[in-house]
Formats: structure tokens, sequence, C-alpha cells
């Protein structure tokens, strides 16, 4: 079995499974009894908005390590990694606002963590589209790690603008120094999601990268 | 029904089919993407 054969079934296990999270965080899963339905947004929006951003720290460290060693792998790692970063950016960008605004009652506002988050999707916008403008090879990588460092830079203050500025979006109740403040039922929940999006992040990038590959040895050849 | 829980699964269900939309979406891009 091929790398791209091998991804696509980590995929079609992975959306599989994501019909089964959905069946669970519907019907086996309590209402919160302040933000009602509303509320289960967050088993998708925040297992996504987790991937974005480690998708952004994994680019960040092969750019970092491509700059050192000229490996292309870790080149081409980056590149799958950035891809699949910018879909799951793109989950967070519009199940954030259908979330929002039943709560806060606005789609959008200009606080620091949507705004970030909204730097972080155009970077990985930019990153994609700077490696389709540049033909040169070498300089294309090089760009792209220059740009995937920036990237990673960008995360902490991702991850604690909501303690650093006073913003709408609420503080973590998971990803904290203290326990999650959620219920059992409700954290399983999410950590299952979490695994899915995870088995997603795999086979997408898996794929992405087999395409480069091929991509790459149609170019040579 | 519980009473006083806001009724908003409209929103719920809206964002649910987004990101379905989004993923199943781009699985299927990357499949088609070698027969180009």
């Amino acid at each position: 079995m091929t790398l791209i054969q091998k991804g696509r079934v980590v995929s079609l296990v992975g959306l599989v499974l994501l019909g089964a999270v959905y069946v669970r965080a519907l019907a086996f899963t309590p209402t919160e009894a302040t933000q009602g339905l509303a509320q289960k947004i967050y088993y998708i929006h925040v297992p996504a908005a987790v991937w974005a951003e480690t998708s952004m720290i994994l680019i960040g460290l092969a750019s970092i390590f491509f700059l050192f060693l000229g490996d292309p792998r870790l080149d081409r790692f980056a590149e799958a990694s950035a891809q699949v970063g910018a879909v799951f950016a793109a989950v967070v960008l519009t199940t954030g606002p259908i979330w929002g605004k039943p709560i806060w009652g606005t789609w959008w506002t200009w606080d620091a963590r949507l705004t970030l988050t909204l730097l972080l999707f155009f970077i990985y916008l930019g990153y994609l589209v700077m490696r389709g403008a540049v033909t040169d090879v070498g300089l294309r990588a090089r760009y792209s790690a220059v740009l995937g460092i920036c990237g990673l830079l960008l995360v902490p203050f991702i991850h604690f603008s909501v303690l650093m500025f006073r913003t709408l979006h609420p503080q973590p109740i998971v990803l904290k120094p203290s326990a999650p403040s959620l219920p059992g039922v409700m954290l399983v929940t999410l950590l299952l999601s979490f695994g899915v999006f995870t088995i997603l992040y795999i086979g997408f990038v898996m794929q992405t990268y087999a395409l480069a590959l091929a991509h790459e040895a149609g170019s040579d050849g | 029904m519980v009473e006083g829980v806001p009724q908003n699964g409209g929103y719920m269900v809206a964002a649910y089919i987004v990101a379905a939309a989004i993923l199943v979406g781009y699985a299927l891009s990357l499949y088609r993407r070698p027969r180009r």
C-alpha cells in the first residue's frame, strides 16, 4: 500500500469517527444549562483550534530543523502541515462566529484571540501562496522556513491572548495549569473529538505529503 | 425541554454542517487531485 493510499484510509477512518463524535455530542452529552445547544459547537471548535495551532508549531519546528539540516523531507512536511492547518483554521473561523452570535450577540469582534487567530489563517494562506509563487526550489524552501518560524512565534500569543488582554473570548477551561473545569462526560466527548481531529490531521498530512512527493518526481522526470 | 435553557440548536446544527462540509470537501479534493 502506498503512502497516499494509507493516508486515504486514515482520513476515511477519521471522517467516520467524526460522525460518531457528532452522535455522541448530540445524543449522549448533556446540554449546558446557560448556553444551551450552541455550547456543543465547543466539541468541534476547540479540537480544530488546537490542531490549527499545533500544525503551525510543527511547521515552525520543521522549518528550524530544515534551516540547519537542509533535509527536503522537513520542507515537504511543513508544506503538507500548512495545507491541513489552513483547513482546520477555516473550521475554527467559521464555527467560532456561529457560536459567538447566540452567546455574545455578535458574529465577530476584533478582540485579541479572534484577531490573532485570523492572522494565523492569513499566515497559512500567505505561506501557501508564497510557495506557489516562488519557482526556485531552494529559495522557496528557505523563504517558507522563515515564514514558518514567524508563524511559530505567533502561537503562544494566540493561546495566552485571553490572559494577556481583556477579551470577550472565554479563558481556557481544559489547557490550563489547574484541573479542567468541565464535567467528566463533556471532557470525554472533547477528548474523543480531539483524537478524531488528530487522526484527520495525520491522514490529511500523509496524503498531502505523498502528493508533493509525486509532484516533485513528476517535475524531475 | 429544560426551562430557561436558550433555544439555539439551529446555530449548533449550522456549525456542525459547516465543519463537516469543510473537512469532507478537503478530503474529496485530496482524493481527486492525483487524477487531474
